[in-house]
């Protein structure tokens, strides 16, 4: 096997990880959120991928081509809701609708 | 004689369920019909097992069917048995004949009224229930049907609903019952535990061969005296009676005069085998039964509601009962039982058509002269109030003065009590029986009677035909059924009764004879002061302290006001505020708030904002992740 080892692909997964989850928290664009979450389903990914080369099965990709389908259905709904809010010209900004509030 | 006595419990029964079940399908007319039809078809059935019973050796005469087990625990077995014996076919025949003329006669009563149906409903489900009491060969089924009659009483009292003093009358009569009813199941959980069955014949023979103790019995038979004085209404526990005159009045002919009332005296000559085991409550019911018709009679001398006359004598004459049963006169309490069943039943439809005529009206005062435009009610009164008053030849005299020339047999402190009582409860009866009939068929008619004799209703004659002919026939029966009963010449009625109950005390020829003389010189002369009073427009009692004390009834209802019922009320008032308020309802409260308090705590969370739930869920995982790692 050549290349870097496992670990390596975990600690990028992993800064990947936690650079969505900043995203997600501190970001108030919706569409900046939506590219956060889809960089945190990418790192999961990459860990998918790495596990999978390291026992040397395929469960791991499979799972990863999943992920990719999953996510990419939820962009479509996630930037279908974001055009929606433009068109209707409402504030582009996740804390402006807290209508759930107790 | 079983197929008979079988007909005779179920034909009110269906006809109960019927009208209940069609409902408007069924007219009015149709609903008094078939209630009249079930019941006389009843009467049929208990004719059918009275021939075959004739047909029998005496010794034959008894007979238990059962239908089915209904439970069985071990030796312990209760089921659906019905005793046909003499006592219960005599009930049996009074019951069901009686019954049905009396709701042959509602017909023509009732008529107009809205609830018809319901009445008759109840009306047939009286009748069944009261025949199962009768008929009823184990104490718990006697319970039963002693429980369902009074329902039926208290359904038919309080049956006027939307008058609130009918309504007070019902639940007064059930809760007196409901006292009745408690101490003869205590009574009756007492036999179980001793003697291990409810049925007749184990339970008496247990007590007759003294395998219980004494103790035992005699609270086993205060239990049954408890039960018979509430149901028969004797002292102490006789206030509801008079209340239940609220009652329609063919309400008050069946259930408040000839049948349910002498339920207790029936069952205490069922039970004779308990009483005799203990003499002491047995007198005890003998001397109750005197209070009572002492205290009915003084009383009855005061009232001027007609019906509530009625009432008062029909709790002294049930007295009368109660002696004969108490001193072991089983067969002439029975005897009084059935001729007073056919006067009172009769006294109270005569009433019932007085009152009729006037539109309701139920004071005397406002009646008087009525003989001249009601010539029938009046002869057939007149048969009623001298068969009550025990003039010769007529019903009373032959079963009252059989009572009290038992109590002279009897002899003894007791004996001699009861006679002298008894016999001062002849001159009482004379007094008020008269008293009202003069009151209400002679002197001038009032406004009220002169009215209604040129009235709309005088064009109908004294009734339907369907209320005069129960009337005549009950009459014909007031005069000759005490026939039954001759002393020295022929006594069928009490050989008949005597194998079943066997009596304690007989008097001998002469003794009756003697007494009856007696009784009735008292009568008469009871009756001649009450012409005479009635002449001189005197009262009978006049105005003082005496007086106050009769209108009061002897402060009955207003002691039994003050000792039970105040104190409960306050303990309840007591109990709500210091339990009620503070405790359950502040408690609650208490509750309601601190969930209020708490969600508005906790909806502090939900800020609405994304990131912040993004940041919970964050760390939460976190947290969780951090847990795993450390715990494996």
């Amino acid at each position: 096997m050549s290349g870097p080892g496992i670990p390596w692909y975990l600690a990028v997964s992993a800064i990947l990880f936690s650079t969505g989850v900043a995203g997600v928290l501190l970001r108030r664009s919706p569409l900046i959120v939506l590219l956060s979450l889809e960089i945190m389903l990418n790192s999961a990914n990459l860990a998918f991928v790495g596990f999978s080369r390291l026992h040397g099965q395929m469960d791991g990709q499979i799972f990863a081509l999943a992920v990719m389908a999953v996510a990419a259905a939820e962009v479509c709904v996630g930037l279908g809701l974001i055009v929606a809010m433009a068109r209707r010209r409402l504030p582009l900004d996740v804390d402006v609708f807290s209508e759930l509030k107790g | 004689m079983i197929f008979g006595a079988w007909l005779c419990l179920l034909a009110p029964a269906a006809g109960f369920l019927s009208i209940l079940l069609a409902g408007t399908k069924l007219t009015r007319r149709q609903a008094g019909l078939l209630s009249t039809a079930s019941v006389f078809v009843a009467f049929a059935g208990a004719v059918i097992a009275f021939v075959d019973m004739l047909g029998r050796d005496t010794a034959d005469r008894s007979e238990v069917t059962t239908a089915w087990t209904w439970l069985e625990a071990g030796d312990f077995k209760v089921s659906l048995d019905l005793l046909v014996d003499p006592l219960s076919i005599v009930m049996m025949l009074v019951v069901s004949g009686i019954g049905g003329l009396i709701i042959l006669y509602s017909n023509g009563y009732m008529k107009g009224n809205d609830e018809e149906r319901r009445y008759f409903a109840y009306m047939a489900f009286f009748v069944f229930s009261m025949l199962l009491l009768v008929e009823s060969a184990n104490l718990l089924l006697l319970l039963v049907g002693w429980g369902l009659v009074g329902l039926a009483s208290y359904l038919l009292i309080a049956f006027d609903h939307h008058r609130p003093a009918a309504v007070t009358a019902g639940k007064k009569a059930f809760l007196m019952n409901a006292i009745g009813d408690a101490t003869m199941a205590l009574g009756l959980f007492l036999a179980i535990a001793k003697t291990g069955s409810v049925d007749f014949g184990p339970v008496f023979q247990a007590a007759s061969s003294g395998a219980l103790s004494d103790t035992v019995v005699t609270l086993i038979a205060l239990g049954l005296l408890g039960g018979a004085l509430a149901k028969s209404a004797q002292i102490p526990l006789h206030t509801w009676l008079p209340d239940a005159m609220e009652g329609p009045t063919p309400v008050s002919a069946l259930i408040h005069a000839a049948t349910m009332v002498t339920a207790g005296v029936y069952l205490i000559c069922r039970a004779h085998p308990i009483f005799e085991a203990a003499p002491t409550v047995q007198h005890l019911a003998a001397l109750l039964g005197l209070a009572t018709l002492l205290l009915a009679g003084v009383v009855a001398l005061v009232q001027w509601d007609i019906k509530r006359v009625i009432a008062y004598s029909t709790m002294s004459q049930i007295g009368y009962m109660f002696v004969g049963a108490g001193i072991g006169a089983y067969g002439f309490a029975m005897f009084h039982l059935v001729t007073h069943a056919f006067f009172k039943g009769l006294l109270f439809l005569a009433a019932g058509l007085v009152i009729h005529r006037l539109s309701g009206e139920q004071d005397m005062r406002e009646m008087g002269g009525l003989r001249r435009s009601m010539p029938l009610t009046h002869w057939t009164f007149l048969v009623g109030t001298l068969a009550l008053v025990a003039i010769i030849p007529f019903a009373g005299f032959w079963s009252k003065d059989a009572i009290i020339s038992s109590s002279l047999a009897q002899g003894g402190a007791l004996g001699w009590v009861l006679y002298v009582g008894c016999l001062i409860g002849s001159l009482l009866t004379g007094l008020y029986s008269f008293r009202m009939y003069f009151y209400v068929f002679h002197g001038e008619p009032s406004a009220k009677v002169e009215a209604a004799a040129h009235g709309e209703e005088a064009h109908h004659g004294e009734g339907d035909l369907s209320m005069t002919v129960p009337v005549v026939v009950l009459a014909i029966g007031a005069t000759f059924i005490g026939l039954l009963q001759i002393p020295g010449v022929w006594e069928p009625f009490q050989k008949f009764l005597e194998d079943v109950v066997p009596p304690l005390v007989s008097p001998s020829t002469g003794q009756e004879w003697l007494s009856s003389m007696i009784s009735l010189a008292f009568a008469t002369f009871g009756s001649y002061l009450a012409w005479k009073a009635f002449r001189a427009g005197r009262e009978l009692v006049s105005a003082g302290a005496i007086r106050t004390l009769l209108e009061h009834k002897f402060w009955f209802d207003e002691l039994y006001d003050a000792v039970f019922c105040r104190p409960a009320q306050m303990l309840a008032a007591l109990l709500r505020e210091q339990v009620e308020q503070p405790l359950v309802q502040g408690g609650l409260d208490e509750v309601a708030d601190g969930t209020i308090e708490a969600a508005s705590i906790a909806g502090r969370a939900e800020s609405g904002l994304l990131r912040t739930y993004a940041l919970a869920f964050a760390v939460a995982v976190s947290i969780l992740a951090l847990v795993f790692l450390v715990v494996r």
